[in-house]
């Protein structure tokens, strides 16, 4: 993993900027978030997906592929989370002002 | 938390560029990854001692097949790629080196080419086996057809090594190591060069069992008894220095009235009573006018002319009796033409020219010929021969050594040994007359050495 991540960090920065950004904007979005059902379905997705990477099962490139998905994706929801909590107390204390 | 809930479900847009991203990472750096995964792994192998390696990434797995040495050397290798940062699993192609049984390897020398084939245990003790055959046979092709097996009998390099040092001493020939036991055959590049293999083959390591088939260009002596020129030219080999002398000291007593050339080379490889043969055969030379001798290996062949008719059949009878055991004596003696008679004065002339050259030997003390004065003997019996109506008196001297009755007694049957020489030549016995005068007529004085060689002697007195 250490060099997944020394080898990818440019990507990898990428997604946390990337996800970052969405975590920012997501917190005064007002569209339609996804329904808690699909929230499951994808859930059960993504672990399905993290059991195949750690059992090895998919071989060779793919196998590859889906290891740098998982990791990019995983930082992804790092940078969101980061990016809404910071945005979080960004729109509170200006709540708070006025 | 509950807020991070309700935001995360608004996620979701971030994720369409985030695939595109994935879709543009993966695009780029499959290539480069599998490159340097490729690259580390060979790296880790690089102290493992395998053959055949084969490294290639699909992804972060690496397939790798190779052939080991040992199951302990294979299990490392694949533990080392295992182990190479990045890689996420080894797809295990390793397999032993097939064993040979029995394990065999080859040199064969022919004379444009060095071809190295069979098993050799290890590729550093390939590239070994090849590096001494360049270091023997420089300027020569060599042909490597070796292939590496398990099964090497212990110290196999060693024996190799020792073994390619060797064929570099044949002309064309073949060694083989089939498990512990040896096989050289071919023919030697220069005499002695099979004695020198024979030698060094006892240095290989223990538990090696040897078969040594080489053999030698013939070991070759020669002698040339030219008349006309008066030399005897030596040439060809002989074992050492010391035979060297004594053949050469020999011939020296044997040709009085010949010159020795001597261009004999020292040489190993000698046929075993070398000596001795050579020195009978150079005596039954020395009774030719003109003659060869030739030994090769254990054949002698003599030819040339005979002085008399007598002389041509005991040579030929008496050269091939007592040799040692392998040896051949072919003698093809023909008779000289009689030279023409001549008056007692000119054959007392002959005689004394003869015995101004070379002095008839005796055994010490005895009334024995010596066999070094055969060939003054048969020339003194032609002379003979030329004036047959002339009596002869044989006439034998002593020094003054010992008491002057055994003296008289010992000039006496010398003297009669000479005439019984000459008889058996053919002669009637009664144109000789043998006396004795022991030490009664010195002809130089007794008090040296060289004084008492020359009162030693037997006369020839030519009466009518």
């Amino acid at each position: 993993m250490v060099y997944l991540a020394m080898f990818h960090w440019g990507w990898l920065l990428a997604s946390l900027l990337l996800g970052l950004a969405m975590g920012w904007i997501a917190v005064v979005h007002r569209g339609r978030g996804v329904s808690k059902k699909t929230t499951r379905w994808l859930s059960v997705l993504a672990v399905a997906l993290i059991a195949a990477a750690l059992t090895r099962v998919v071989p060779g490139r793919f196998g590859y592929w889906l290891d740098l998905g998982l990791v990019m994706f995983a930082i992804y929801l790092v940078g969101c989370a980061i990016g809404s909590w910071l945005r979080d107390r960004v729109v509170s204390r200006q709540a708070a002002v006025s | 938390m509950r807020g991070l809930f309700r935001w995360s479900s608004k996620w979701w847009p971030g994720v369409i560029p985030l695939a595109v991203l994935w879709a543009i990472a993966a695009w780029t750096t499959t290539v480069p990854l599998e490159a340097d995964l490729t690259a580390h792994a060979t790296a880790a192998l690089k102290d493992s001692v395998l053959d055949k390696t084969v490294i290639s990434a699909a992804g972060r797995d690496i397939t790798f097949s190779a052939e080991a040495f040992s199951e302990q050397g294979r299990s490392n290798a694949v533990a080392s790629v295992e182990t190479v940062p990045g890689v996420r699993q080894v797809n295990d192609g390793t397999t032993l080196v097939p064993e040979a049984k029995p394990f065999v390897w080859t040199i064969e020398r022919d004379v444009a080419k060095v071809t190295l084939s069979g098993s050799t245990p290890l590729p550093v003790v390939k590239s070994k086996l090849l590096d001494a055959a360049r270091a023997t046979f420089s300027g020569i092709e060599i042909a490597d057809q070796m292939n590496l097996s398990r099964g090497a009998p212990p110290r196999f390099e060693a024996a190799a090594v020792l073994l390619i040092n060797q064929i570099g001493r044949l002309k064309n020939g073949k060694v083989t190591i089939s498990d512990a036991t040896v096989n050289l055959s071919g023919m030697a590049r220069e005499l002695g060069g099979r004695e020198a293999i024979a030698a060094a083959l006892k240095n290989l390591p223990e538990g090696y069992s040897v078969a040594n088939e080489v053999h030698a260009p013939p070991y070759i002596f020669e002698a040339n008894k030219d008349p006309v020129a008066a030399t005897l030219t030596l040439t060809g080999y002989v074992p050492d220095n010391a035979v060297h002398a004594a053949i050469v000291a020999s011939a020296g007593r044997k040709f009085f009235g010949e010159k020795v050339v001597d261009k004999l080379k020292a040489s190993l490889g000698a046929p075993t009573g070398f000596d001795g043969v050579v020195t009978r055969a150079l005596g039954a030379l020395s009774r030719l006018s003109t003659g060869t001798l030739v030994v090769s290996d254990r054949e002698v062949n003599l030819s040339g002319d005979a002085l008399y008719d007598a002389a041509g059949n005991q040579i030929r009878t008496n050269l091939p009796k007592d040799l040692p055991q392998g040896w051949q004596a072919k003698a093809e003696v023909s008779v000289k033409p009689a030279a023409a008679p001549v008056d007692s004065t000119v054959c007392q002339q002959l005689f004394a020219d003869l015995l101004g050259k070379g002095t008839i030997r005796f055994e010490s003390g005895r009334a024995t010929l010596d066999s070094d004065s055969v060939g003054l003997l048969d020339r003194l019996t032609e002379t003979a021969l030329r004036c047959p109506a002339a009596t002869i008196e044989i006439v034998g001297h002593t020094d003054s050594d010992g008491d002057d009755s055994f003296n008289q007694s010992l000039s006496e049957r010398r003297a009669q040994a000479v005439a019984d020489y000459l008889v058996k030549a053919g002669m009637p016995a009664d144109r000789f007359k043998p006396m004795g005068y022991g030490s009664a007529q010195p002809i130089a004085a007794n008090d040296t050495d060289e004084g008492k060689a020359k009162n030693r002697r037997i006369d020839f007195i030519v009466r009518q």
